[in-house]
Formats: C-alpha cells, sequence, structure tokens
C-alpha cells in the first residue's frame, strides 16, 4: 500500500520507492529505504505526513510521497 | 592564503553547522553568493595555537549527488582542491540517519574528520558513543561534543591539527565491498579509469552513476568512447541505482554503529506544543499567533534601541538654530541636519526593529519553532514558489518591511529568500497604515474600508502576479518540489551565543544601509534643494516638465513629487504635498514630516481643493505600492548582498506602483 494510505500510529516497513533521481536521491538521503522501519505520527489531509524513522521526525509533502510503497506491521 | 588552512564543514541541515561556524569564527565572516549562482557563500577565519584557518560553510543539503547547485558547488570546491580538510557533521542523537553525508564523502580523497555534535541530547536519551572504536572503524579522527558549548572546543581543536598533520583520509573499503555485490556497480566501476575528476575515488564516481548523477554522467560522455557510454547507460538504466547504493550505505552505517552506540529504545510521540502545531484546525491560528506574539516581543529590545534614534533626531532643530547663530550657510545647515542627522535617526529607529526581529525570530529558530512554521504553511506557501517559514517575513512586514527583510535569514535557501522579500515588499508596512486611512476619510469618508479592502485584495494579487514573474529567476525546479525536511526536535536556545550574533549582525547592517540611505537621501536632497535663491529646484523642474505624463497616472505634479518622496519615506509624504499646494519649501517640509513634524494644518482644505477623488484614489495606491522606504531599499541589499536583484526589485516597484495608479484612477474615472 502507499504510505499515505497508513493511518495514524501505524508502523510499517518501506517496500519499494518510485519516482525521478531527484525524489529517490532524496528520500533515501534522508533515509527511508526499503526495508526501512517506519511509523506514520500524523497524517491530515492539506497537511505533510509526519513519520518517525532512524530516530527522526520526518515531513513528507503528499504529493511527493506518493512514491513510497510500504507493507503494514502488525503488531 | 597560502599558508593558511582551508577546512570546509559538510553536514546534513540541522547537524549544527552555523553554530559551529559561528562559534569558531566570531565576528570574522563574510557572507557573499558564490561566483555567479544564488547560493549564498559563508567563509570566515580563525587562529589556533598560532596556526591561521580559514574555514568553508559548505552549502547542500542530505546528500552530495547533484540535485541541485548547491551540490554541484560543495562537490566542485572539494575536487579543486581548495580545501585541506573537510570537517563532517554528524547529529548523535540521530546518527543512524545523520551519519549519512560521512557515507556519501566515502571515497573522496580529501583529508576528513568526523564532529559527532549535540553530545547532549544524545546522553539525555540515553546513548552512549564509543568514539575510539568509530575511530578503528573509520580511520580518522572522530571528536564527540555540543557544538553550542565552545568549552568542550579543546577536542574539537585537537581532531582538526590531528587530520591536518595526518591527513587521515575515510577508510571507504567496507562501502566498496557493499557497493560490489550490488547489480552493475563492478563493471561500471571497472570501466571507470581513476582521475576523471580529481579527489574523487573511481569507485565513488561509479556510484553516482550507478544513481544517475547528472553531473557525474556528463563527465563520463566527455571522457569515454560513445560505445563505452552507451554500456554505461545500460546499465545504470536496468537497476534503481540510487535506492540500491542507498541500502548499501545505511547497511554500511549499521555496521559502523553496531558495537560502537548503544541506545535505549524510545517511544515516539508528539509533545504538547507539537499536538498544537500540528493540529487541523488549530495549526494555523497558532502559527499566526506565535508570530505576532514574536511580533510584539520584538518590540522590547528594540524601544531603546528606537530611543536613541529619536533623540538624535530631535538634535536636528537645536542644531540647526545653532548653527544658523553662528552664521553658518544655509546649505550646510540643510545638508547637516536634513540629510546627515535626519536619515541617521530614521536609520537608529529602524534598527532597533531589526534587532529585535533578528534576535526574536533567531530564537524561534533555534528552538526549531520555524520548522514547525514551515510544516504548517508548507501548502499554502508553495503556490508561490516559497516555503512555509516565509509566511513570517510577510505578516513582520505589516509592521516594517525592513523588519520583514531581517525576519527572512531564517530562509537558507537564497533564492527564496529573496523572493520573499520581494514578496514582503508588497504588504503596506507601519508607515502606509498611518498615512492610508487618514488620506482615504478626507476623500471617502467611511469608503475608507472599501479602500482597505481593496487595498489588501491587491496586495494579494501582486504577490501572486511578483512571485510568477520573480520566481523563474529565482527558484529553480529542485525548491518547487515539496517539503521532504526533517522536523527538529525542540531545543534550548543559548542566549549569550545567539545575543552575539545579533549584534554583529546589526553593526554590518547598520554600517551597509548608512552608506545606501546616506547616497539615496545626499541625491534627492540635491534635487530638492534650491541652490540659488529664488530659484526652483531640479526635481520641481522636472516634475512640472512631464506633467503631461504623470497625468496619465492619475497624478499632478504635487502628487508626483510626494510620490517620489514616499519612496525615501512615507511619513513625508503628506509632508510635501502639503507644502506644495501651500506654496512653500517642500523639502523642508519632507523632513519635518519625517522627523516625526505635524503637517499642515490646512492639509483636509487644500487636498480637497485641489485634488479629484479619481487623483486621490491612484495616489493611495500609488504610495501604498511604492518601495516602502530607503532604508527598507537598504536592508534588502544587506541581506541578499547583490546589488543587481536589490536594483530590479527597487525598478519593478516603482513601476509596478505607476501601473496600479493608472488601474485606480480610470476605475475611479469611471465611479466619479
Ligand atoms: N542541545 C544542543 N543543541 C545544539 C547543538 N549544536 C547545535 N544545536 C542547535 O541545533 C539547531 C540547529 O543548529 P544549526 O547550527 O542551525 O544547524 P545547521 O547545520 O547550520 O542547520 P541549517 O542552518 O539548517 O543548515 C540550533 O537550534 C542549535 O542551537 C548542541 O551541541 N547541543
Amino acid at each position: 500500500m502507499r504510505l499515505a494510505e497508513l493511518n495514524e500510529n501505524k508502523e510499517a516497513v518501506v517496500s519499494a520507492l518510485s519516482g525521478d533521481n531527484r525524489f529517490i536521491s532524496r528520500i533515501t538521503s534522508i533515509g527511508l529505504t526499503p526495508g526501512c522501519k517506519l511509523s506514520v505520527v500524523k497524517n491530515d489531509k492539506n497537511r505533510p505526513i509526519l513519520v518517525y524513522s532512524r530516530d527522526t521526525m520526518i515531513a513528507l509533502n503528499r504529493k511527493e510521497c506518493e512514491g513510497i510503497e510500504v507493507t503494514e506491521v502488525k503488531e | 592564503m597560502s599558508n593558511k588552512t582551508t577546512i570546509a564543514l559538510l553536514g546534513q541541515p540541522n547537524a549544527g553547522k552555523s553554530t559551529l561556524f559561528n562559534a569558531l569564527t566570531g565576528m570574522n565572516q563574510h557572507v557573499g553568493n558564490w561566483p555567479g549562482k544564488t547560493v549564498e557563500k559563508k567563509e570566515g577565519s580563525f587562529t589556533h595555537n598560532k596556526k591561521e584557518y580559514a574555514i568553508a560553510d559548505l552549502p547542500g543539503s542530505y546528500s552530495l549527488t547533484a540535485n541541485s547547485d548547491e551540490e554541484v558547488i560543495t562537490r566542485d570546491f572539494i575536487a579543486s582542491g581548495n580545501a585541506d580538510v573537510v570537517c563532517i557533521l554528524a547529529d548523535s542523537s540521530q546518527l543512524e540517519r545523520s551519519l549519512f553525508m560521512l557515507a556519501d564523502y566515502a571515497g573522496i580523497t580529501v583529508p576528513c574528520f568526523l564532529l559527532l555534535n549535540m553530545a547532549d541530547i544524545a546522553k539525555e536519551k540515553g546513548k552512549n558513543i564509543d568514539v575510539k572504536a568509530l575511530e578503528d572503524k573509520l580511520k580518522i579522527p572522530v571528536v564527540l561534543l555540543s557544538a553550542n558549548n565552545k568549552k568542550e572546543y579543546k577536542s574539537f581543536y585537537e581532531a582538526l591539527e590531528k587530520a591536518v598533520t595526518n591527513k587521515t583520509c575515510l577508510d571507504s573499503s567496507r562501502l566498496e565491498d557493499a557497493y560490489s555485490n550490488l547489480e552493475g556497480y563492478n563493471e561500471l566501476k571497472a570501466m571507470i579509469p581513476e582521475g576523471v575528476i580529481s579527489n574523487y575515488s573511481s569507485s565513488w564516481i561509479a556510484s553516482k552513476a550507478l544513481e544517475n548523477d547528472s553531473v557525474v554522467l556528463a563527465k563520463l560522455e566527455n571522457t569515454m568512447s560513445a560505445d563505452d557510454y552507451k554500456k554505461v547507460d545500460d546499465i545504470r538504466n536496468a537497476v534503481q541505482g540510487a535506492v540500491l547504493t542507498g541500502g548499501a550505505k545505511f547497511a554500511w552505517i549499521d555496521e559502523i554503529l553496531s558495537g560502537a552506540v548503544d541506545s535505549k529504545k524510545e517511544n515516539v510521540s508528539l509533545g504538547k506544543l507539537d499536538r498544537i502545531y500540528t493540529h487541523k484546525f488549530l495549526g494555523k491560528p497558532a502559527v499566526i499567533l506565535t508570530i505576532l506574539l514574536g511580533l510584539i516581543m520584538s518590540f522590547i529590545p528594540a524601544i531603546p534601541i528606537m530611543g536613541v534614534g529619536m533623540a538624535f533626531g530631535s538634535l536636528r532643530v537645536p542644531v540647526a538654530e545653532a548653527l544658523t547663530s553662528i552664521g553658518a550657510p544655509d546649505v550646510i545647515i540643510s545638508l547637516l541636519c536634513n540629510v546627515v542627522i535626519q536619515s541617521l535617526a530614521f536609520i537608529c529607529q529602524m534598527l532597533g526593529f531589526v534587532f529585535g526581529v533578528t534576535l526574536i525570530f533567531g530564537m524561534l529558530e533555534e528552538i526549531g519553532i520555524m520548522a514547525r512554521v514551515s510544516y504548517v504553511f508548507d501548502n499554502t506557501m508553495a503556490k508561490l514558489g516559497l516555503q512555509g517559514k516565509s509566511v513570517m517575513p510577510f505578516l513582520v512586514s505589516f509592521g516594517c518591511t525592513m523588519g520583514g527583510t531581517a525576519g527572512s535569514r531564517v530562509i537558507e535557501n537564497w533564492g527564496q529568500k529573496v523572493l520573499t522579500i520581494a514578496l514582503a515588499w508588497a504588504v503596506p508596512c507601519g508607515a502606509a497604515w498611518s498615512v492610508v486611512p487618514m488620506l482615504s476619510t478626507i476623500f471617502f469618508g467611511n469608503g475608507v474600508f472599501v479602500v482597505i479592502v481593496a487595498i489588501l485584495i491587491t496586495m494579494l494579487l501582486h504577490m501572486w502576479i511578483t512571485a510568477k514573474i520573480f520566481g523563474r529567476g529565482l527558484v529553480n525546479a529542485e525548491n518547487k518540489y515539496g517539503m521532504i525536511m526533517e522536523l527538529p526536535p525542540y531545543h534550548k536556545p543559548k542566549w549569550g551565543a545567539l545575543f552575539r550574533y545579533v549584534l554583529g549582525r546589526t553593526k554590518d547592517t547598520f554600517l551597509r544601509v548608512v552608506t545606501v540611505v546616506m547616497l539615496v537621501c545626499v541625491v534627492f536632497w540635491l534635487l530638492s534643494y534650491s541652490f540659488v535663491e529664488g530659484s526652483e529646484p531640479i526635481l520641481f523642474r522636472i516634475g512640472t516638465a512631464i506633467e503631461p505624463v504623470t497625468k496619465f497616472f492619475g497624478m499632478s505634479w504635487e502628487l508626483f513629487m510626494a510620490f517620489i518622496a514616499s519612496s525615501v519615506g512615507k511619513e513625508g509624504a503628506l509632508g510635501v504635498i502639503g507644502a506644495l499646494y501651500n506654496g512653500q519649501n517642500f523639502s523642508g517640509a519632507f523632513y519635518e514630516a519625517m522627523g516625526g513634524g505635524g503637517v499642515a494644518e490646512n492639509l483636509n482644505e487644500l487636498l480637497a481643493a485641489n485634488v479629484s477623488k479619481p487623483q486621490a484614489l491612484a495616489f493611495i495606491f500609488a504610495i501604498t505600492f511604492n518601495m516602502p522606504c530607503v532604508v527598507a531599499l537598504a536592508s534588502t541589499y544587506q541581506e541578499i548582498h547583490s546589488a543587481k536583484w536589490t536594483a530590479k526589485i527597487a525598478i519593478y516597484y516603482t513601476v509596478v506602483a505607476l501601473i496600479l495608479a493608472m488601474i485606480a484612477y480610470h476605475v475611479g474615472l469611471l465611479i466619479w
């Protein structure tokens, strides 16, 4: 599923990235690579999504993160 | 330069580069632009153990991949051999992510050392970092410290000296091992000779080629045969290189950290304040409230400085009287009192505000609140090609454009900073608000509200169009992409360091502003002073001569003179009108009004008798959207350090103000 479809407070693992070179480079350099764990902290319409990953709170523009596929981790 | 050792600072945003840079260099720093680029260049120098060091803050964001000018500049600087040693910064409370820059650096052969910043926060979070173990694995000096605590810098200097003396190079062999398991990497590396780009190993170049780095690919295309380059293309097109190498880099980081760092698992949740700022409905009001509070707080440190300016300004009359009594010529008195004293007093008052704004909003930036502002207004401001933070200078500009200009300092990207300032000029400032409602009431009575609403709507349209016009040259495609940003944890501000920094910047601003303001004021004075008894000043002659043209914009020559005067200071415009319609010396009246003196008592009747409603409307729009004032012009120059862009903005505003006046005039003619 797409990252944006994930509800707040859910955990997931990044499964695939797609997009242009710049996007891939930006998103990997901030730490979101396939296999990396993240949790969704905030997911409101019209605001960037907030995710927490590798000890870091990251704000992602909604349109930008359409290219992030995740697999939800069930506790 | 030759006997100086040059250090380059490299690190992801929020790693603490500015903090380190400011602490090391103090007042010895210089901000300019990289030649021909819309990217800010920060350089400084310091001495330690009798040795001189030059230090360059390299621009750039989260990686070394050529996504924008910033990274290209950084890479070229390293390739040129200008840096003797590179200091790579990482945030020790978020080591895993922030070591990415180190991983991206691996393969570059310029000596380096690693600075793990934010030691205090890492400790608080219960992270234990074994510096010795990291040094053994990386083969470079590693320092763990808090950049905001100057007492800890001993270890920094030691690591620096060690890196310089021993020319310590980062051991990248384990990362290369990881790369060699990636599809395509080995073939690529075999095709790339050493030395294609100096100081970059072929393995680094191979990894960047795999990541589709445009600059590296262009370089390869130039040096390789067409057949070989075709192979490179085929290899990189077959894989998602950046995802692969990114994985390898993080695997390498994990390996480096394993055994060297142990930490407690922590739970993530937003703090109370962040729950408000990120709230669906409360977020925006909370941000606006924060900024307005900041604006009010800015007045606390500002008021004493403004007081000094005002006291200085009140010297004007006694000095003039004293000079007259000793029989000094009128030219000298006018120049000294009206230009020198008046401008200095005006500048001082503005600087007080700038000092307050820089201090308070610098503190909000330090704490991390500006990052929240960015988050909340990201969607809105992105429509103008700006980042969310730009909302702050806009709001501050309702008070004073110079304050807004100073506030734009928190915007890291130079192009976006210039665009923000260019748009902030369209926001009517306090001086406009003190003149416009009064004028409107004289002419339109209760219609004043309609005028104000029309002005606000025009402002929004103005900003939107200006963003389109200026955005093209200033904001490159990279920055038009949506936000991918770290929301840093809150930090306690360090008042001492911040205060020193702000004081330094205010001094800088003062020096530069004085030059520009004096220059403009002297020119204005030369044009408006009657040198020969009974003859009219030059400005008067020009004004009356071109009246047929200005009439088209809805302005009689008197109004046009006042419009010109309003680009120096809006408060002065009413003085000029009063004097001209009274047949008095307008330059004297201008300075009188700028100095806070009253305007002609019969201003109401004068205006009603001489100015029609459409003309009044034209004039109101003209002065509202004219260049804010000469001090704002000067501080814009100080902030963006580009005479070219400052001139562009100033000319653009003068022209647009006249166009708006013309539209207002013709709309007025239709109504009345
Ligand atoms: N607690 C703590 N805070 C620090 C330390 N070093 C820097 N900070 C704070 O961290 C924040 C970011 O530091 P900056 O120096 O602005 O970081 P930067 O790398 O220049 O970031 P950009 O300006 O975004 O490039 C500021 O609020 C600093 O006051 C430290 O060692 N300990």
